[in-house]
């Protein structure tokens, strides 16, 4: 680790070198912030290899080593995503106040997993969701259809983690967009493959670091210059909101521009604050499906659920998701700080139409902060996107080895090549997901509300009711997961047809009620109910799984 | 929590631990439920859509320019609040461009021929500039708004030193020939649509800058969701302590 440190350090003095200007907010090669994205992924490639997994206990489980705060940490680093340190401030940029259903929903499920699942999963000793569902429903079939559930799931998720890498590389490098996610998609790929999840348990502490520091030294600057209270800037821009709702004549803030020679003034746009203003096209209702869709999705994602496995003993799972709720909540409460300000120092039209996913970086720029430390607020952006993503790796890595192959194809496999497998299926996922994500279907926390509505649909149930209630069935939770998949089919259905332009039956229908961003709304309690329903008129749960339940998990 | 044949529910605790596990459960669920939706829904209930002060003023003046009775003042006003209205950041490229129509009509209205025949040309000069220019503030493109921005916001009686002269200089078309049926018809529901906000006393009340809704829900939520995951695993630990039950660890 000190090795690490000291040539971190070293290299560090030549970033002073690389300041150039940048004035320009996109198509030119950054060279500050191209070394220092550099360095951060250096670090993290280095301490992969210095952490790297030497058995499938340290591959799929950290070796159950991780203290909770460092676990709060790893909860918080794999937590923040791109959808988090870019696109959460991209919605509220566009949509106002119905952006913070995104922050409230990303939040609050966390209370909803501690207090019904963070202990009991980690009491139940399995390393993937898959393997919950396979033992707990006593289904081969189950089990395999979880870990597809599960790979399918971590690939929605990390398309729009490689359209934020995407992003970031192509604002740093001044490359196109899909190339841009080639080489960001390659980088983070050789990463994951070297290091596994106890590398990616050890990076996601140091990225934690990186992320919330690279998000908050711009955001102090930023409101410091602009004159709002930067000693605590996540209250100090309580100020701003209320510029932005009033507007800001010239006069107010004399002498305060932006990067390219605008006052710092605005007209009243009271609809970035106001609830449900007609124009950004949201309701309340939507407002509601989001926020219930976000949490049950949290309590439902294979990759979080995965971070439980890490900790030696129940409690401090418990206590690691409290930890990292706070550490998340940090960049949360900071998120809208950047859209604030974005929004006042971009309103003039001369700024022109922005990519809404990069506000962030944006804004810093607009602001005319240091170029090296908008290079660094994009390390963040990466080291965000990257830290998820290599979690995601892990669980669908996970899923296709340890479920699919090792428990329904050979189980006899040995060691070595459960880990070679892992590392396959990790190549594949990349390859999809990278293909997916130079589409560019969607806002990237648009892309990762999917896969939270997928899981809220199907893995959140099967979960909630196989800790909670013993007499959910096999047939029970097939049938679930039958409603649940449907109900994201149609969605999803739609929302393919309504990029391309296809004509459906009642998709003005569809696109209200069943959104792909909220369908688990009305997904999860259909898949609920239907699994109480049948569970209660088909046969019982075997007595071993019952015992175990109440031996194992509840007592 | 559980039965002789190892039967568990959630809602039928049959052990001490469980009952106090699971009445904890119902208690944050409750508070975290009501904390979230009760509180949107409240800010549904009382919430009226209150118009701002530019509509206020473009209401009445539209409609006496379209009763063909209004008076310069009314051309000013309407041409002021359609300024401001794209000004907004949400606003679409059709909107904006329906406005910018607008604003040029009022212009016409306010100005001689000779006058609006400068302008016009002033304007032309700055979206040319503006097609060409390496940097913002290049001397010719500034000094082509300025000259927009002296003739054009007056007529207007637009603060020239104002954020609405700057829009004004900006936001002109090329020709500005007049205004079609359709945008005429479609100014009063764009300006109504991005006008009109929904707002009650708790979006009103300001609390540390804030207004109060928001500081809710982005701020305050965040912190009662820790609080509550702390309130429970502290819960929970003194649960365990005080039944002596020890977690096991692989």
């Amino acid at each position: 680790m000190k090795k690490i440190l000291a040539l971190f350090l070293m290299l560090f003095p030549l970033t002073a070198l690389a300041a150039t200007d940048v004035t320009q907010l996109e198509g030119s090669f950054k060279v500050g912030p191209a070394i220092i994205v550099i360095l951060i992924l250096s670090l993290f490639i280095l301490v992969g290899i210095v952490f790297r997994a030497k058995d499938t206990t340290d591959y799929y489980a950290a070796g159950r080593s991780i203290s909770r705060v460092g676990s709060g940490m790893a909860i918080a680093s794999n937590w923040m995503s791109a959808a988090s340190f870019l696109g959460m401030a991209a919605l509220m940029y566009g949509s106002g106040y119905h952006g913070l259903a995104y922050v409230v929903g990303w939040t609050g499920g966390y209370v909803l997993l501690l207090i019904l699942m963070a202990g009991q999963i980690r009491r139940y000793g399995k390393y993937t969701a898959a393997d919950f569902i396979g033992d707990r429903y006593y289904s081969q079939s189950l089990r395999a259809i979880g870990a597809v559930i599960a790979i399918i799931i971590s690939i929605a998720y990390a398309v729009g983690q490689f359209g934020g890498i995407g992003l970031m590389f192509r604002w740093v490098m001044g490359v196109d967009y899909p190339l841009a996610v080639v080489i960001g998609g390659s980088v983070v790929l050789a990463y994951t493959l070297i290091s596994g999840m106890l590398g990616v348990t050890k990076n996601m502490q140091i990225q934690y670091v990186i992320i919330i520091s690279s998000f908050m030294i711009p955001m102090f600057i930023l409101t410091a210059k602009y004159d709002y209270f930067w000693l605590l800037p996540q209250i100090g821009y309580g100020a701003a909101v209320q510029d932005v709702v009033d507007g800001l004549m010239i006069s107010e803030k004399s002498g305060l521009f932006n990067s390219l020679g605008h006052h710092f003034a605005i007209v009243p746009n009271p609809e970035y604050a106001m609830p449900w203003a007609a124009s950004t096209g949201q309701t309340m209702f939507h407002w509601l499906a989001i926020v219930f869709s976000l949490m049950i999705g949290t309590a439902g994602l294979p990759h979080v659920i995965q971070r439980f496995y890490v900790v030696p003993k129940a409690r401090d799972a418990r206590w690691s998701v409290v930890w990292g709720l706070f550490f998340i909540c940090l960049l949360y409460w900071s998120a809208p700080v950047y859209s604030t300000l974005g929004m006042i120092l971009s309103s003039n039209p001369e700024v022109g139409q922005l990519a809404r996913d990069a506000i962030v970086v944006y804004t810093a720029q607009l602001g005319d902060v240091h170029p090296l430390i908008v290079g660094l607020l994009a390390a963040g952006g990466i080291s965000a996107a990257f830290s998820t993503t290599s979690g995601l790796m892990v669980a669908g890595a996970s899923a296709f080895a340890h479920d699919l192959y090792v428990k329904v194809i050979n189980p006899d496999v040995t060691p070595r090549t459960q880990i070679r497998i892992a590392r396959l299926g990790t190549i594949l996922m990349a390859i999809i997901i990278a293909s997916i994500a130079m589409l560019d279907l969607a806002l990237i926390a648009q892309l990762v509300a999917i896969a939270f509505s997928m899981a809220g649909c199907t893995i959140f149930p099967l979960f909630l009711l196989g800790i909670w209630w013993s007499g959910s069935n096999r047939a029970g939770a097939k049938a679930g997961l039958i409603v649940g998949s449907i109900v994201t089919l149609i969605s999803l259905t739609y929302l393919i047809a309504e990029r391309y332009e296809w004509v459906l039956p009642y998709s003005d229908f569809i696109a209200f009620y069943l959104g792909a961003w909220f369908f688990a709304w009305i997904g999860a309690p259909l898949a609920i109910v239907t699994n109480i329903v049948v569970s209660r008129l088909t046969r019982e749960t075997p007595v071993e799984i019952r015992k175990f339940l109440i031996e194992k998990v509840h007592t | 929590m559980q039965t002789e044949d190892y039967k568990i529910s959630f809602f039928r605790p049959t052990t001490q631990r469980a009952l106090a596990n699971r009445n904890l459960i119902i208690k944050l669920f409750l508070l975290w439920a009501v904390a979230i939706f009760g509180f949107q829904v409240l800010l549904k209930l009382v919430e009226k859509p209150v118009p701002e002060e530019a509509l206020l003023r473009f209401t009445p003046a539209w409609e006496q320019i379209v009763a063909g009775e209004a008076a310069e003042y009314d051309f000013q006003a309407a041409g002021q609040s359609m300024v401001q209205a794209m000004g907004k950041i949400t606003i679409g490229p059709d909107n904006y461009a329906a406005l910018r129509d607008g604003v040029g009509w009022m212009l016409q209205k306010v100005c001689s021929d000779e006058e609006f025949a400068v302008i016009q040309q002033d304007v032309r000069t700055v979206n040319a500039l503006r097609e060409q220019i390496t940097t913002l503030q290049d001397s010719d493109y500034l000094a082509a708004k300025e000259a927009v921005i002296a003739r054009a916001a007056p007529a207007l009686n637009i603060d020239p030193e104002s954020l609405l002269a700057q829009l004004l200089s900006i936001g002109l078309s090329d020709d500005m020939a007049g205004i079609s049926d359709e945008n005429k018809q479609r100014i009063p529901e764009i300006m109504q649509l991005y006008m009109t906000h929904n707002r009650s006393f708790l979006t009103d009340f300001i609390f540390l800058g804030f207004p109060f809704h928001y500081f809710y829900t982005a701020v305050l939520l965040l912190v009662f969701f820790i609080a509550l995951c702390w309130y429970y695993c502290y819960r929970i630990d003194r649960l365990h302590a005080r039944l002596n039950f020890v977690e096991k660890t692989d």
